[in-house]
């Protein structure tokens, strides 16, 4: 079957990517830069967003999905957009998830250096841009594990997207919902190609991060 | 020129800084010397806005670079390093005069991450340097340098001054550093301007205290 790339494991596989690549893109284009906020600044409540954002880690993703769910469906507020079975409301739902992971560890890699870094900028007169640019440059190593780690959370999720994505054949279907449904109907091959795929998925995109984190050896 | 007056930084009820009068004029370096805790880095990082002060003012006329005590290297090769803090135009040629202003043009391709103490410092400096600002505050730039990277980073700062004329406010542990660079030393003893004065003058014949007190320990540690 793998070999043959069955049609709808194609298509599978297509969803699955799409929506994993929103999802980790926008998680780390909202939560990063929060992240080195952080970090950074010191501002009244700093504590109770870093407990609200550490609550939000723990959330289970079933739970997630049933507030995006709520939100999104026919009488909520956002009803109105139609979205609900849609991969765009499954990357809403990845979001709601992963955004605050990326918080936390942008801010953890941060803060080891942080202070040293600003007061090095700030010696040398650098804008907050090109400080904040510092930042990320000087730990983009570290701050490609975050979103690998983004990337993982957001293939290997179920819950959240079956909820709100409806596991629909040739629309919302993904690698993991896929081999929910296999298993349960006693289909053990097709479940465990897909699993093989998701593997070399996450093998594919680990070696692309060591080939990114290599670092000058001069 | 820096002027300062009756500039003080408290930590809740600790007073760790009460400077009553302290300028710092264009063409002048001002070295300050004092004990561990006496608040040298902490003036320099107040005024390189770093740190907030508790009360009392100062004003800088002109662009001001500050190079603090622990400097960290980017992870760049050293002349990237040296291009990334520049502005302006021809920052290529600004990092490679730099690069050769402190020896460092065996290392320009290397990465920074493996330079020795020694060699940041003097990259630190080189960054802050680069810029030509009209004040610099140095906070014990050449602690980690053995002797010839102390010269270097001296003669350095010595042509950099005469080039362009800045005003300089240093630190420094080193009795003989400050004999070297100062054209006024400052005593500092807890928070406090104990004495001032030009080098020879103050380090042979301390009127105050505190400024005999700390010559004493000096002379005994030399």
């Amino acid at each position: 079957m793998l070999l043959n790339m069955d049609r709808e494991l194609l298509q599978i596989i297509g969803v699955t990517l799409r929506m994993s690549f929103f999802s980790t893109l926008i998680s780390c284009l909202v939560g990063m830069p929060m992240g080195v906020i952080m970090a950074k600044s010191s501002f009244r409540g700093k504590r109770t967003v870093r407990k609200i954002t550490g609550t939000f880690m723990g959330l289970p993703p079933v739970v997630a999905g049933l507030i995006v769910y709520l939100l999104f469906t026919r009488y909520g507020p956002f009803g109105s957009l139609g979205l609900l079975f849609t991969v765009e409301i499954m990357v809403v739902a990845q979001c709601m998830l992963i955004i605050p992971v990326v918080i936390n560890l942008t801010e953890s890699i941060l803060s080891v250096n942080v202070k040293s870094l600003t007061e090095t900028a700030k010696g040398l007169s650098f804008s907050k841009w090109k400080t904040s640019l510092l930042l990320l440059t000087e730990n983009r190593f570290s701050l490609i594990s975050v979103v690998l780690t983004a990337f993982g959370r957001s293939i290997a999720e179920v819950g959240a997207v079956s909820l709100v994505g409806g596991n629909i054949q040739w629309k919302t279907r993904v690698m993991t919902t896929a081999i929910m449904l296999e298993t349960n109907k006693g289909n053990f091959t097709f479940a465990l190609a897909l699993g093989i795929v998701l593997l070399l998925i996450s093998l594919a995109v680990n070696i692309l991060a060591s080939f990114l984190t290599r670092e000058d050896r001069v | 020129m820096i002027e300062i007056k009756n500039l003080t930084k408290n930590y809740g009820d600790r007073a760790v800084l009460n400077i009553g009068s302290l300028t710092v004029k264009k063409g002048e370096t001002v070295v300050i010397v004092g004990p561990n805790g006496s608040g040298k880095s902490t003036l320099l990082k107040i005024l390189a806005g770093i740190l907030p002060k508790s009360g009392g003012d100062f004003t800088v006329n002109g662009s001001l670079y500050y190079m603090p005590q622990q400097s960290v290297p980017f992870r760049k090769t050293v002349k990237k390093n040296l291009i990334f803090s520049a502005k302006g135009e021809n920052k290529e040629k600004k990092a490679e005069n730099m690069l050769s202003l402190l020896s460092l043009t065996d290392f320009a391709d290397k990465n920074a991450a493996g330079l020795s103490g020694g060699e940041c410092q003097r990259l630190a400096l080189g960054r802050v340097l680069i810029n030509e600002g009209d004040f610099l505050l140095l906070d014990e730039p050449s602690s980690a340098a053995d002797i010839e990277g102390t010269e270097i980073i001296e003669k350095a700062v010595a042509e950099y001054k005469r080039k362009t004329g800045c005003g300089i406010l240093m630190t420094t542990h080193s009795p003989g550093q400050a004999r070297r660079m100062a054209d006024r030393i400052v005593i500092l003893y807890n928070g406090e301007i104990a004495e001032e004065g030009a080098p020879e003058e103050l380090l042979s014949s301390p009127k105050s205290v505190w400024g005999k007190k700390f010559i004493d320990m000096w002379k005994f540690d030399n």
